[in-house]
């Protein structure tokens, strides 16, 4: 009996393990896939794109088209890119390939032909969404269709997006003494001149100055956004006529480096509309100084209506100057 | 070890396992109370709304025998909205709660109450801004 246990247990052992090691055929499924995948994390913000990476691949004659119909029209620049994307195996870095021509895209439909067809069997296109104005505070989705050559079709329903309330406005440059005035509801920034002129000053939620130094001890101070109540840092500014003396919540912070308004690859801290619409101003100054370049301040217009952040991208102390990207959003 | 002696030995043992499991002294936050009487604040810090300290380096005073914090606090420091922090010896607890955004146009008032809660001082702390 154990001569024949010794016997059968190291064959049986070595069945199974043939067994075990045995190549699986992989089931393609369908002969034409397709799939979808949002490379964007940040929100949806007007004056930014959300970047979508659509594959397709097949194995039964060519890729022919590609089309992507959008629930709401997207603004200017909205299409797919005529470009995959491949990483360089020695640099590291991603370099582009044409893979797709005649990108066009009317109203809420973009659409893209491949091209080289015998040799891009299966590809992955760019698409960008670009929101619009009308599209604020609503949700967007969007239809992914492919098309090959034996005239099959697939697609994919992407989840809804919710296009953020929020405005958004980069690299506006203040001057001090000269653009310095800023109003939040325009998103835009005025010389004294154009205030007087234009009738702005109801409009003015702060200025900028920069000083060096302030005070009997020569402290430092340097740039700093002011809001018109703020009597002891703008005594030497002189003033746009009419401008109301409005008390600015301004709130300094030094660590949201929001990467959307600083608009530079490897940052992914977003401020979204909650952010805005929760935060709160408790004895708030109306004034931030010592501002740098990365730092920013949260701010709420005297009325209520607008709450932003202020992002400093950039300070000059030679010229004066400051240069800031906001997001802003309206709360009633 | 002789036979009679390992009950003995057993049964004492129990009893130190059964005074080990005895609650500890904690008071209302869950704080262990412990028999330490010193009764003192070590260090002084106020932040301003960055998270960034408002105080002028080496100004800071800190006199146990008077119970108060003299500090000086930056130009331009809006003293409206800052956040007291403190060091204090150890076990020592501070009451009211430090770390929070505080008014400190006026003086503030906080009493560091020792290990055994039994002593209490009550410490005066005045911020100037530079002018």
């Amino acid at each position: 009996m154990k001569k024949i246990v010794y016997f059968v247990l190291p064959v049986l052992g070595t069945l199974l393990l043939n067994a075990g090691c045995q190549n699986k055929e992989v089931d393609p499924g369908t002969t034409f896939k397709n799939d979808l995948l949002k490379k964007t994390t940040g929100p949806a913000v007007v004056g930014d794109r959300i970047e979508f990476a659509y594959a397709i691949g097949t194995l039964e004659g060519d890729l022919k088209d590609v089309r992507a119909e959008a629930s709401i029209a997207g603004g200017k620049g909205t299409g797919f890119s005529g470009f995959s994307w491949y990483t360089d195996r020695s640099t590291g870095v991603d370099k582009p390939v044409q893979t797709a021509a005649d990108t066009v895209t009317n109203g809420a439909v973009s659409t893209a032909s491949i091209i080289d067809v015998s040799k891009n069997k299966a590809v992955t296109l760019r698409y960008y969404y670009y929101p619009s104005e009308e599209g604020k505070g609503k949700d967007v989705s969007f239809l992914f269709i492919g098309t090959s050559s034996t005239g099959k079709e697939v697609a994919i329903q992407s989840p809804a997006y919710r296009i953020s309330r929020m405005s958004m406005k980069r690299s506006l440059v203040l001057t001090d003494g000269a653009k310095a005035y800023v109003s939040l509801a325009d998103m835009a920034v005025y010389s004294k001149a154009e205030v007087e002129q234009n009738n702005l000053a109801s409009k003015i939620d702060f200025v900028y100055i920069y000083r060096p130094t302030l005070g009997s001890g020569n402290f430092a101070f340097g740039h700093a956004l002011v809001a018109p109540s703020n009597a002891d840092y703008l005594k030497d500014v002189s003033l746009p006529t009419g401008l109301p003396k409005t008390r600015t919540a301004i709130d300094k912070r030094v660590d949201v480096k929001d990467a959307q308004l600083r608009n530079t690859a490897g940052f992914d801290v977003y401020i979204d509309d909650v952010d805005l619409e929760q935060t709160t101003f408790p004895s708030a100054a109306d004034y931030a100084y010592g501002l740098a370049a990365d730092q920013g301040a949260f701010v709420k217009t005297a009325d209520g209506a607008y709450a932003a952040y202020v992002y400093v991208n950039a300070v000059n102390n030679t010229t004066k100057s400051m240069t800031i990207s906001i997001k802003q959003i309206k709360l009633k | 070890m002789k036979p009679k002696r390992f009950p003995l030995f057993l049964g004492l043992m129990a009893l130190i396992g059964l005074l080990s499991c005895g609650k500890e002294p904690v008071d209302e936050a869950g704080l262990l109370i412990t028999g330490r009487t010193q009764c003192y604040m070590t260090f002084f810090d106020l932040l301003g709304s960055d998270h960034r300290t408002v105080l002028v380096s080496g100004q800071t005073v800190i006199d146990t025998t008077a119970l108060t914090v003299t500090a000086v606090a930056k130009f331009g420091t809006n003293m409206e909205r800052v956040k007291p922090y403190c060091s204090v010896v150890t076990d020592a607890i501070v009451e009211p709660t430090m770390g929070i955004w505080t008014d400190y146009t006026q003086a503030q008032k906080y009493t560091v109450v020792s290990g055994n809660r039994q002593v209490r001082k009550t410490y005066t702390v005045t911020v100037t801004v530079q002018k």
